[in-house]
């Protein structure tokens, strides 16, 4: 029996109006979620097909999902937001150090604003901590002024510039060598996951169809409808598109003959530090900008550790490399951070990770319209705000794609814009320290030690609306795995748990998709 | 919360250490005594190595001079254990501790619970370092980067192979124990590969695992990264030199349990998260002690359970 108030716990299970399948082979995941013809999607052209659920498409489909419109949002990952999505600074930016007048200022001012209430909407984790920028050498320290003004060309009019000692008594162990600062109270950390996540789960419930590890191959242009050609052959017929596929825009905007425009991946990489550090700042201290980079910067994170990175290398399009770390790269980032912080280099790491920016050549938010052929839009160069910027930039293409494509807009009366308080992710509003193991004893019982989740929130987190069944997904979603030991302790029994859980066999679970199992794949289980 | 329960000592962790540490403190007649381990079942770290025809054994039992399975020198422990009156609270992790009001924070089934004691033992284990700690291997984030922890819990729990063609990193002992577990469950002979120049087992540990696995073996590898897309492929030195394989496997280098004191404000040392202990095991503040593989590097289990016998005598002169 549930008790009272206890509806807030558990997952969010609402009567989805949207399909959703994954391209999993047999046995891999419920035959009912299984894609295995386009027939399953009913066959009518959609209006709009969005190629690309990072964090960019995702909002992009909630934008949509307002609107009485046939949407399908497709990635060739086997979650949203496991691209470029996943792997950032994961702050909101106020947009002080922008460009003014450009399109990335535009949409930074508004996001902005939008942003608080977003979270609390969507139930996406945010914390407004506020930035400092500090100089820490009498050059950098005469740059200070130039960024406020411009931040004041931005509309960020809260910035203000702080000396050596109103830094320090702010940040006790700033380096030693800061010479003065500038004050940036909108700068905010976020959960970058959960900003994905919900977009697409409300897109979901309001009827966007959502197809994932599916990869786009190829384009078939036509008159009154395209195609979309699957990698396995399957033709998706769509009245419009939206090339939302960050640094596959480019091999995909082939296809259809879009404009010319170049693109690179920029690595970025980071050190993740345990939960021991993140007293040592209070605030996101950024480093002065350099001209080709913002620098490293060292950032708590929402999760309650500490974060600095990142590089800024650029590498040629599809280098498998793009997301890689390397021994030199972390020691760059260690030295960075260390210019900022005193006493960073002691603080044990508990793992390293590198992000691919969007770079292109064209410039920041390349947004074109009837490219190629009627119907097409291309959006690019998405490259270092596009978490922030993910809210105002589908607004933004909203409101373009009905002037310039004739996309016709009639509000869906019935659609959500929310989702409910059981919608929070478990480590941010930890069940079992509010009741919940009064109705379910598996709140209580921890799988993951480090990061204190439990085996009840991974059900939950199963349960949930895109009823994530890769190792990665689950990560991203409840904090398992993540913590000091990376798996050492709870791999094995969160294995255990999605298995008996999903039914699927335990050999073939995946870290993050097929070719990913993790055991070596071509073994039956013997039961122990 | 003022329903917090109170008991003379509180012994965190049921492996081999905290159940050495209860029998004695019973020997003694200290009591109540409370042991709470986070897992299901007691025994800790050697209950992950199950008894199997054709495995391989790798506890050393010294007081019987031979080598067993640990869920076999687990076992007895843990009935030695079910002979005193200690107060067993399993599935139940210590989340914070209060050290100088010797104030517990525990996660059970029964939701979130607090208890007091005297005297607190923290006998919390260790776990192997893992890549990024190392700081000498980066690379990619792929599947099939695992532990000896996944070799013994895919194969003992499962009866799978982690990888058909396995690369170790490490060269110590536990190394070698994933190495010859692997190789005796049918995998290739692994390649091994550490930073080291000539491993960190012993001439007569390597003779041991002899009869299972002779490792193809490089050493002084300074920068590497881990190969491959979707599944480890390998591992690369930045000088480019490859070591193909379906799995990699990091081994050894343990690592102390100690961020219960890290956290609640116990001397430790960084980036090590050695603990700072004075004589007889005490840690920085009075009443609290440790014993077993969390006082770092590595101690044999038998080890282990007698170190937490011995430790309860101090703790019996401390609480008079
Ligand atoms: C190091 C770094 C730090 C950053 N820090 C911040 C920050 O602090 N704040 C902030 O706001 N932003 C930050 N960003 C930027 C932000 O992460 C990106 O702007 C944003 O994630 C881009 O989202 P996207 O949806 O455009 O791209 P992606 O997340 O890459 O999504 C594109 C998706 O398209 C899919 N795809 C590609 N080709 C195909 C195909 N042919 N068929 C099907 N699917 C396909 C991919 O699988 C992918 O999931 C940072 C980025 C980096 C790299
Ligand atoms: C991967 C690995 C492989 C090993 N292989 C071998 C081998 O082959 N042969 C050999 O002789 N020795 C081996 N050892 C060493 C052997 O395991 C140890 O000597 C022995 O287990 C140490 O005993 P312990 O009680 O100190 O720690 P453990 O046996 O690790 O027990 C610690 C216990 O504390 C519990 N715990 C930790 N934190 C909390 C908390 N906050 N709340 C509640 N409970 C908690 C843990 O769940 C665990 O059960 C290995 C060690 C490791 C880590």
């Amino acid at each position: 029996m549930v008790a009272p108030g206890m509806a807030q716990f558990g997952t969010w299970q609402p009567k989805s109006r949207g399909r959703l399948f994954y391209n999993w082979p047999p046995g891999a995941c419920e035959e009912a979620l299984r894609f295995t013809s386009a027939g399953q999607l009913g066959g009518e052209p959609y209006d709009v097909v969005i190629v690309g659920a990072g964090v960019v498409g995702c909002g992009l489909a909630h934008r949509l999902s307002m609107y009485d419109l046939r949407v399908l949002l497709v990635d060739r990952l086997h979650d949203v937001g496991e691209g470029t999505s996943k792997a950032n600074s994961a702050l909101i930016h106020s947009g002080y150090d922008a460009k003014p007048g450009t399109l990335e200022s535009e949409l930074l001012h508004e996001a902005e604003a939008d942003w608080p209430g977003l979270a609390a909407r969507l139930k996406i984790p945010l914390d407004p901590v506020g930035g400092i920028m500090m100089a820490v050498t009498d050059e950098q320290e005469c740059q200070l002024e130039a960024a406020e003004k411009n931040a004041h060309a931005n509309r960020v009019a809260d910035v203000r510039i702080l000396s050596a000692d109103e830094i320090r008594e702010r940040e006790p162990n700033a380096s030693s060598s800061v010479r003065g600062g500038l004050l940036v109270p909108g700068e905010s950390l976020a959960d970058p996951f959960m900003a994905s996540i919900a977009f697409a789960e409300i897109a979901l419930a309001n009827g966007v169809d959502i197809l994932l590890g599916v990869e786009i191959a190829g384009v078939e242009l036509g008159q009154a409808r395209h195609h979309l050609v699957t990698a396995d052959g399957h033709r998706l017929p769509a009245r419009r598109i939206v090339n939302a596929a960050g640094l596959g825009s480019r091999r995909l905007a082939d296809g259809y003959g879009g404009g010319a425009f170049d693109i690179n991946p920029r690595r970025g990489q980071f050190l993740l530090f345990d939960k021991s550090a993140r007293p040592l700042v209070q605030h996101i201290l950024l480093p002065v900008p350099t001209a080709h980079t913002k620098g490293v910067l060292v950032s708590p994170t929402i999760f309650g550790n500490l974060l600095a990175g990142p590089t800024a290398e650029d590498l040629p399009l599809d280098d498998p490399a793009a997301t890689h770390t390397t021994v030199d790269g972390i020691r760059r980032v260690l030295e960075g951070g260390s210019r900022l912080v005193d006493g960073l280099a002691r603080q044990p790491v508990i793992a390293t990770y590198a992000g691919a920016r969007c770079a292109c050549s064209q410039g920041s938010y390349v947004i074109r319209y009837n490219d190629g052929a009627p119907g097409v839009v291309t959006l690019t160069g998405v490259r270092s705000t596009g978490l922030t910027t993910s809210i105002s930039l589908a607004r933004h293409l909203v409101d373009g794609m009905q002037k310039e494509l004739g996309l016709e807009l009639s509000p869906d009366s019935a659609a959500l814009d929310a989702r409910p308080e059981s919608a929070w992710p478990g480590w941010w509003r930890r069940p079992f320290e509010n009741g919940a193991t009064d109705a379910r004893a598996d709140h209580g019982c921890a799988v993951c030690f480090c990061e204190v989740i439990s085996e009840g929130e991974i059900r939950d987190a199963l349960d949930s609306p895109l009823r994530p069944r890769t190792m990665d997904a689950l990560k991203r979603r409840t904090r398992a795995l993540t913590g000091r030991c990376q798996g050492f302790d709870c791999q094995v029994s969160l294995a255990e748990i999605v298995s008996g859980h999903t039914g699927i066999g335990i050999a073939q679970l995946t870290k993050n998709g097929p070719g990913s199992e993790l055991v070596a794949p071509g073994q039956a289980e013997v039961p122990a | 919360m003022s329903d917090a329960q109170h008991f003379k000592v509180v012994i965190i962790g049921g492996g081999p250490a905290g159940i050495g540490a209860a029998v004695g403190l019973a020997k003694r007649g200290v009591g109540p005594v409370v042991l709470i381990e986070r897992r299901a079942e007691l025994g800790g770290t050697p209950m992950g190595y199950r008894k199997k025809p054709g495995g391989v054994p790798t506890f050393v039992e010294w007081t019987r001079g031979r080598v067993v399975f640990g869920e076999e020198l687990a076992g007895r422990m843990a009935k030695r254990l079910a002979k005193t009156d200690t107060a067993i609270r399993l599935g139940t992790q210590v989340t914070k501790i209060d050290p100088a009001e010797k104030r517990l924070t525990l996660l059970g089934p029964d939701g979130v619970r607090e208890l007091t004691a005297d005297a607190a033992v923290l006998a919390a284990g260790a776990r192997e370092q893992t890549p990024a700690e190392k700081g000498w291997l980066a690379g990619a984030r792929t599947a099939r980067v695992g532990f000896t922890r996944h070799v013994t819990g895919w194969l003992d729990r499962h009866g799978l192979l982690p990888a058909r063609k396995p690369v170790v990193v490490g060269s110590d002992l536990i190394a070698y124990s994933a190495a010859a577990k692997l190789r005796a469950a049918g995998s290739d002979e692994p390649v091994m590969i550490d930073r080291r120049q000539s491993p960190s087992a012993g001439f007569f540990e390597r003779l041991f695992f002899w009869r299972w696995t002779r490792p193809d073996w490089s050493g002084g590898v300074t920068a590497a990264g881990m190969k491959g897309d979707r599944a480890a492929t390998g591992v690369q030195s930045s000088d480019g030199k490859e070591w193909p394989g379906d799995g990699v496997m990091v081994c050894g280098e343990l690592v102390p349990n100690s961020e219960l004191a890290l956290l609640g404000g116990l001397a430790v040392e960084l980036p090590s998260r050695q603990l700072q202990l004075a004589r007889g095991q005490a840690m920085s503040e009075p009443g609290w002690f440790a014993a077993g593989n969390v006082l770092g590097g590595f101690h044999g289990a038998q080890w282990c359970y007698f170190n937490g016998r011995r430790l309860a005598k101090r703790i019996a002169t401390f609480l008079e």
